[in-house]
């Protein structure tokens, strides 16, 4: 079953907040190296939106392209007694929070999120490493739970913190996107792949899936889901953990 | 001949527009050959059709292994034929994270791996931007057809023939024929400006989700996803190797007077007398 969210009520407040070219908000980008990095980024981020003017959608594949082993990268399980307990419980006590500049914040079951409306979509992973794997997603559109939650009008961004502790740094892993790409009809948070449960190393109960991102945007183990004005205050300040520690590029573009 | 008076004569050779895009994409394609190497090194496999991952049927593969040994081993394997490249070819280098292939350069200590690709991206927006604006500058100054499109006469074989057998034994022009690009010259030119570096541009855009998004088709042009990253990574190459004889022909024909040509606009030739 496969069915589009109207993305209306969330556009509607984000074109009237004039959020649809904010950048990332950067705070130690003072080099000129650094600067010229930045400029670059902005430039790859508001040509990317101009040509996403009418919203396209990313290719999907036939369900016999899909790739026979898709690797998982990153964290494989996650190291700690929170994540063990969560899994000898089957999920069934998690909850997935949505607060921050949100009217409602939320906390919803597993359960609760795979009777949202769903969409199923066998679409293309890609690496900044190289590698690209095929793959079916099934998931609640982020676009509908932003809506269930309502973004307040300084809402530019959606931060997702996840339940993998990075062993280099000791950070848990976190992403971000700005409202666009949040509420793309093929933004998903999936809690099913390739017609199963989500696996435990692709992040399950639930990851995120940005099909107009590459791979590390894609954070796996999302446990919250933050609605912010500005990423500064969180983490680094560059909006995700690779953004942070390996000052990988925060709109990846893809 | 040279001693008594020095007989020469000095051409305009290339005007502001040609040294302005002939030293920024220097640069650009140096940046873009570094970090595109660095961000190969990661997954050094190439692969046909839309999906590839380690251990799925690459057709090239770069590795590198301690085996046994204490002494690392490298490999290349294209097809089924497996070369053995220690001490020629890659290197591996302990990253901290484990063993790192390295094909060519290793990045300075204090590289920050995440910002590669970002640089990929910055010096890719120079080259995109200023390849179009210069094919379509050759075009509308007539330079195109005044000095890359060879004539006639060039294309002939025997004149062909005899520019081949220039080039093998390293003869430098003169006179009058040092004056004009000769036709291999003019083809590579040509081949360069108006088809590897537009194929790199467009490989590499067919590569995102989101300009095949609003492209449909521009990576089933090159045959898939991974195909247009293989058809990236052998252009490159390709580039990489014309770099490689273009600078060599350089200090064949003359250095000084080449980078003064590409500097000033201003180059030197021999004057030919009328017998």
């Amino acid at each position: 079953m496969t069915r589009i969210i109207s993305r209306r009520g969330v556009l509607g407040g984000l074109a009237a907040s004039g959020a649809l070219l904010s950048g990332c908000s950067r705070v130690d980008e003072k080099t000129p190296f650094r600067q010229i990095l930045g400029l670059s980024d902005a430039f790859t981020l508001r040509a990317q939106r101009v040509l996403l003017a009418n919203r396209p959608l990313v290719r999907e594949y036939s369900l016999s392209q899909l790739s026979a082993t898709f690797p998982v990268n990153g964290t494989n399980l996650p190291p700690g007694d929170l994540y063990k307990r969560l899994l000898d419980a089957e999920f069934r006590s998690w909850q997935l929070k949505v607060h921050g500049l949100v009217n409602r914040p939320l906390s919803l079951s597993l359960h609760q999120l795979q009777d949202m409306p769903s969409r199923t979509q066998v679409t293309m992973h890609s690496c900044d490493e190289g590698w690209s794997a095929i793959g079916q997603w099934t998931g609640v559109p982020l676009g509908h739970v932003l809506s269930l939650a309502g973004l307040r009008p300084e809402a530019r961004y959606v931060v997702f913190h996840c339940l993998d502790k990075i062993s280099m740094d000791g950070n848990y892993y976190y992403e971000s996107l700005d409202l666009l790409d949040a509420v793309h009809p093929q933004t998903l948070l999936a809690y099913g792949m390739n017609g199963k449960p989500l696996p435990i190393g692709h992040g399950a109960p639930l990851r995120l899936r940005v099909e107009l991102q590459i791979g590390y945007k894609n954070a796996k183990f999302v446990d919250r889901i933050e609605v912010v004005d500005s990423l500064g205050s969180i983490g680094k300040g560059r909006g995700g953990w690779w953004e942070d520690f390996d000052r990988a590029v925060w709109y990846a573009g893809q | 001949m040279m001693g008594r008076s020095r007989d020469v004569q000095v051409d305009y050779r290339h005007p502001l527009p040609v040294r302005l895009w002939h030293w920024t994409n220097a640069a650009a394609i140096g940046v873009l050959l570094f970090t595109g190497l660095l961000i190969f090194d990661i997954h050094p496999h190439l692969y046909w059709g839309e999906a590839g991952q380690e251990g799925q049927g690459a057709f090239i593969s770069f590795s590198g292994d301690h085996f046994e040994d204490k002494v690392p081993r490298t490999g290349l394997r294209i097809g089924s034929h497996r070369w053995n490249t220690t001490g020629r070819l890659g290197v591996l280098s302990d990253s901290g994270f484990g063993d790192q292939y390295l094909l060519l350069a290793p990045a300075p200590d204090d590289w920050q791996y995440g910002a590669t690709r970002g640089w990929h991206f910055a010096f890719a927006w120079l080259l995109a931007f200023s390849l179009p604006l210069y094919a379509l500058y050759l075009f509308w100054s007539r330079r195109l057809s005044s000095t890359l499109l060879p004539t006639r006469a060039q294309l002939r074989g025997r004149s062909l023939l005899r520019e081949i057998s220039e080039h093998l034994r390293l003869h430098r022009a003169r006179g009058e024929a040092a004056r004009r690009y000769n036709a291999l010259q003019k083809l590579t030119y040509l081949l360069v400006i108006y088809g590897l570096m537009p194929v790199m541009v467009l490989s590499g855009l067919a590569m995102s989700n989101t300009m095949n998004a609003v492209w449909p088709g521009l990576a089933e042009l090159f045959g898939g996803h991974q195909s247009a990253r293989s058809v990236h990574f052998m252009t490159a190459m390709l580039l990489a190797l014309f770099i490689l004889v273009h600078v060599f022909q350089v200090f064949v024909a003359g250095f000084g007077n080449l980078m003064r040509s590409m500097i000033t606009g201003r180059f030197v030739s021999e004057r030919e007398r009328a017998r």
